[in-house]
This record gives C-alpha cells, sequence and structure tokens, in this order.
C-alpha cells in the first residue's frame, strides 16, 4: 500500500512540476544579506534556509551570499567580526533559531545590521507538522518587512487556471509556485477566479453546464454551489469584502448588468441599466463602491458605483480601451489598456489623475494585485503560449512563470493567510 | 470601573513588553474536484447538444456586433427554412477574438448571438423558438493570434435544432 502511494506521489510530481520564478530585471538597489543558523546546522535547517534565501531572492530586491563567499559563519550576534562583513558590503546578517524539538518546526530569527551593529526584536514563527516551506515563508515575509516597511508576499497563494490537452484545471499553489493543489478538474473553460477576503472560499466561472455560471467553492471540503441557474449568463463574480455579498455580472434581463447577490438571504439587486456592456465588477478595499468595464460610452471604460445609492461617475479617460479594473487600494486602480497596437495593464490614480502603463510585455491580461498592494501578476501570450507575469511597482522589478503549461492564465492573488 | 481601567493600563503594558512577534502557520489543505467524467447537471436547454456542424457562420468586425449586409441575406434565409419547418428552433452561439478582457468578451460574444437574434425576430419569427449563448473567447475556431484568425474568430453559428 506504501509503496503504490509513494508511486502515486511520483506520478503526480510529473504531471504537476512546479512553476519556476524567473526575474526578468532586478531592482537597482538590492539589500545583500547573509541567512545564517544559530545551532550546529542540520539537514532541516539548511532546507529551511534555502527556502528562505529563495524567497528573498525572488523579490529581486535582497543579494543573498552563499556559505562560500562568508569569511566566517557566526552562530551568534557576539561572533559578528563587523569588519569582515563590511567588506563583503553585506546589510545584513539574519539569524535563524531552528527549533526541530516539537512535532511542530518553529523558527525564531532576528536581524543583525551590520553598518549600525544594531540587533532587531526576536520575531517567531510557530509551525505545523509539514509546514516547513510555510513556516520559512513568514519568516522570509517578516524579514521583507523589516528593510522594506511592507508586508512580504512569500507566504500567500496564488489562484490560476492551466489548459492541457483540453482540460481545464484550477489550481492553487504557494506563491513560489511550489504545493500546486487541483481544486477542479474539468473539460470546459474556467474564467474569473477569485478568493473571499478569509482566503477559505473562492468563487469562479464555469461553462461546465455549457453556459456561463458562477460557482461559490469552499476549498477545505471542496463543496460546490452555482449561485444562479437562470437560463442566462452569469460570470464575473467579486466577493464584497465582508464576505456577506456576491457581485456578478448577468444577461438575465436581456444584456449585461452588474447585479448584487446578499449570501445569507440570496436577495438579488441590480446595480445598472442600459442597453450597454456592464460587467467586471471590483470592490474598493472599504466596500463601499464598486469598479466596473461599460461600454455605455461606445468603446469600454471603467466607471464606478456606489452600490447603496447608485451614483456612477466615469473613471478612465485616456484611451479607447480600458477594462478589467481592480483597486490597489482606495487611491490607485489597475486595468487592462488598449494602446496603439497592444494590450498592456496601466494604473491610474484616483486623485492626482496620473496614468501609467506598468507593463512592457503585449497581450496583457487578467491583472491582480497582491494583498501588499506593490506587486502585480497578470497573464500575457508569446505566440500561442499564454504565462503569467509579474512587476513589483516600487522597485521595478519584473519577473515571469515560465509556461510549462501549453496555457496558463486567470492569475488570482490569495489575502494575508494569518 | 476602576477594575477595568486597571485592567486595560495592564494590557497595555503586556502588549508593549512582548518584544517577540509571533505569527502561526495555519493549516490550508484543499480537496480536488473532478468533474470531467460528470454529466451536466441541468440540460434545460439545447445548449451543449453536439448538433454537428453550424448551418452557418455570421461573422463580426473588431468589438462591433452590426450585421454586414451579407450576413442580413443569409440571416434572410434562416427565417424563411424556420418559418418552413415550425416544428425547428434555432441555437446562436456568439464567439469573440482573444483580444480585449475575456469577461467582456464573453459579454460581448453574447450580444452578437443576440443581434442575430434580434434580426430573426424583426423578420417575424417569435423569440422562444431561437435560443442564445455566449462563449467569449473560450472556444476559438483558430488558435493562432493574427488578424486572419480574429476575424474568422469572431462569430455567430446557428445550429438548427430539428
Amino acid at each position: 500500500m506504501k509503496k503504490i502511494l509513494l508511486i502515486l506521489l511520483f506520478v503526480h510530481n510529473i504531471i504537476f512540476s512546479e512553476l519556476i520564478i524567473e526575474i526578468t530585471e532586478s531592482s537597482e538597489n538590492l539589500i545583500r544579506v547573509a541567512v545564517v543558523q544559530k545551532q550546529q546546522a542540520t539537514k532541516i535547517g539548511d532546507l529551511v534556509v534555502g527556502v528562505i534565501e529563495q524567497d528573498l531572492k525572488r523579490t529581486g530586491e535582497f543579494e543573498v551570499l552563499t556559505k562560500d563567499q562568508m569569511l566566517s559563519i557566526p552562530t551568534k550576534e557576539s561572533e559578528v567580526i563587523q569588519r569582515d562583513w563590511l567588506l563583503l558590503e553585506v546589510d545584513a546578517i539574519i539569524f535563524l533559531d531552528i527549533d526541530e524539538s516539537r512535532n511542530n518546526l518553529d523558527i525564531k530569527f532576528l536581524i543583525y545590521d551590520v553598518g549600525y551593529k544594531d540587533i532587531s526584536d526576536d520575531g517567531k514563527v510557530l509551525g505545523l507538522p509539514d509546514s516547513l516551506r510555510q513556516t520559512s515563508h513568514f519568516v522570509s515575509d517578516e524579514i521583507y518587512k523589516y528593510f522594506y516597511g511592507i508586508d512580504g508576499v512569500s507566504a500567500t497563494k496564488l489562484m490560476y487556471v492551466t489548459k492541457n490537452e483540453n482540460i481545464h484545471r484550477l489550481i492553487i499553489s504557494d506563491s513560489d509556485g511550489f504545493n500546486e493543489q487541483v481544486i477542479l478538474k474539468s473539460n470546459q473553460s474556467i474564467i474569473s477566479p477569485t478568493w473571499s477576503s478569509d482566503a477559505k472560499d473562492i468563487a469562479y466561472v464555469s461553462f461546465e453546464n455549457n453556459r456561463a455560471q458562477v460557482f461559490l467553492h469552499n476549498l477545505a471540503t471542496g463543496k460546490r454551489e452555482s449561485i444562479l441557474a437562470t437560463g442566462s449568463t452569469v460570470s464575473s463574480p467579486a466577493w464584497s469584502p465582508d464576505k456577506s455579498k456576491i457581485a456578478f455580472s448577468s444577461t438575465m434581463d436581456g444584456n449585461s448588468e452588474i447585479y448584487l447577490m446578499d449570501l445569507r438571504s440570496k436577495k438579488i439587486n441590480r446595480l445598472t441599466d442600459n442597453k450597454a456592456i456592464d460587467t467586471e465588477p471590483a470592490w474598493s478595499p472599504d466596500g463601499k463602491k464598486i469598479l466596473f468595464t461599460s461600454d455605455r460610452s461606445g468603446s469600454p471604460q471603467i466607471y464606478e458605483i456606489n452600490p447603496i445609492n447608485l451614483v456612477k461617475r466615469r473613471i478612465t479617460t485616456v484611451g479607447n480601451y480600458n477594462a478589467r479594473p481592480s483597486y490597489v487600494n482606495k487611491q490607485k486602480i489597475i486595468f487592462v489598456h488598449r494602446g496603439t497596437e497592444s494590450f498592456q495593464i496601466a494604473a491610474l490614480d484616483l486623485r492626482t489623475r496620473e496614468f501609467e502603463i506598468l507593463t512592457s510585455t503585449k497581450n496583457d491580461e487578467s491583472p491582480c494585485i497582491a494583498p501588499n498592494g506593490n506587486v502585480i501578476i497578470y497573464s500575457t501570450k508569446e505566440g500561442e503560449l499564454s504565462y503569467l507575469a509579474g512587476v513589483n511597482i516600487s522597485s521595478g522589478v519584473r519577473f515571469k512563470l515560465p509556461a510549462i503549461y501549453s496555457e496558463l492564465k486567470e492569475p488570482a492573488w490569495s489575502p494575508f493567510l494569518r | 470601573m476602576k477594575n477595568f481601567l486597571i485592567f486595560i493600563i495592564t494590557v497595555i503594558f503586556l502588549y508593549s513588553c512582548a518584544s517577540t512577534n509571533v505569527v502561526e502557520v495555519e493549516n490550508r489543505e484543499a480537496t480536488t474536484v473532478d468533474i470531467t467524467q460528470s454529466e451536466i447537471s441541468n440540460r434545460i436547454s439545447n445548449v451543449g447538444l453536439d448538433l454537428g456542424e453550424p448551418e452557418i457562420k455570421i461573422f463580426f468586425d473588431y468589438d462591433e456586433d452590426a450585421l454586414s449586409e451579407k450576413s442580413l441575406v443569409d440571416l434572410l434565409e434562416i427565417s424563411r427554412v424556420l418559418k418552413d419547418n415550425e416544428r425547428y428552433t434555432l441555437l446562436v452561439e456568439g464567439h469573440a477574438d482573444e483580444r480585449g478582457t475575456r469577461e467582456y468578451n464573453l459579454a460581448l460574444s453574447e450580444r452578437r448571438a443576440k443581434a442575430v437574434e434580434d434580426f430573426l425576430v424583426s423578420a417575424g419569427i417569435i423569440p422562444v423558438r431561437i435560443e442564445v449563448v455566449g462563449y467569449g473567447e473560450e472556444q476559438p475556431s483558430d488558435i493562432s493570434s493574427n488578424e486572419n484568425a480574429w476575424s474568422k474568430n469572431r462569430r455567430a453559428e446557428l445550429f438548427f435544432v430539428r
């Protein structure tokens, strides 16, 4: 029995080989660090160090010293010979104290600032059995926050859709592409996956009944239900931040309009009413406004509506194709913008009206924002292959998740998982 | 009241003393749902039936749902067949090319199918005999990324259900 299980695991790994993230453009100001263990190095300790080093490198904002580059390997702060580390131009040494004594793996860490000889407060991450990678990711995120003042996103998850030989898979993986879990496997398209604010449920559009329908899906149990069984298209789901409502688009009244469903009473409110296409609703972080795409002016443009009093205003004015909006924060939005020849991801500051094109690839679609509001992942296409690419707003770091599937699309970044 | 105040002060004090920032990992396992073998659950329409090749295809311009003159001639012929065969119904599937966002394309593709329906209704066919569905950019007839493929993919496909 054990043998069969092992073989199954092995096959599973072949089919779903993990995504590899490739940095295509690094930050100009890299922070140089060394990651060391406070005790005698162990096998597990080395694994933890490896995950954290990879996490930091993957941000494109850190440079990590290898053991060979170090002149000495301190196991506590008092052993640090400042001169050596200044010579190596190291900004900080990260000390890990890995406790394997419980069944769970716990990691304590502190950051030694080489220049100032300053030591950070202790941080501690309490793990679960078999959570070595996730526990390490939380440490990476604390380290990231110490240096950049923004929460790291190593310990978050990504959801995306792959297509291989006409099988569509909705997949959730760690943000580094490891631990892929297939959530839904279908013969028909799956689009517009989205997370609830507590990351316990998701919503998406499935064509499994040959017509677009919105499903709500509990991740732990796999229990799923379609929100509305009308004979018409129901699409583009978006959970309200408090998880009590779902905004969606439907053609149940003739053409595509935006609706709001209260998930407890199942009561539906219609938010838009005109002959144009209204779709792609997206909630503001405070749940008070909804962005959507409408072609009521003759071309797709982005509008904002107050779901209580239904007051609307047009947001985008530059260009003749602006769609699929989402809020980065209360003040900034991102969306798909058509330039002279190609579709790219753009950002607009709602207060200053500053407009900026963020991506340098073509055919860019489905932008989603990391929960720290600073990294965007989107899908793009080269030839017949679609794959995911990303950009860090503050540092300008660019990366891609190369296509190992024939198609990789519709990314959705999870909220923080704590 | 006094006790309450002391309690608050104590809590704040304890909180500010705690220099260790503790994070706990949560278990987030998920279940796989495989529906590749399952039947369509709500067969309430002709959508999804295997109806073979479409009777005709109507093509559209980029981001447009307007019917060309040639399409109008083809659709008049379709309306004649429907009038001559009162038991026939019609399924109209709308499609879009890959450019632009998936959700907008879904709505656009359905609007194309609806434009076909609206014309047939104006030609005297009762609406209950026509069913429309939008597939967006999900079912391209040519998967290449060039103008030739896109022009083939911006289409409505019409099927008689006999």
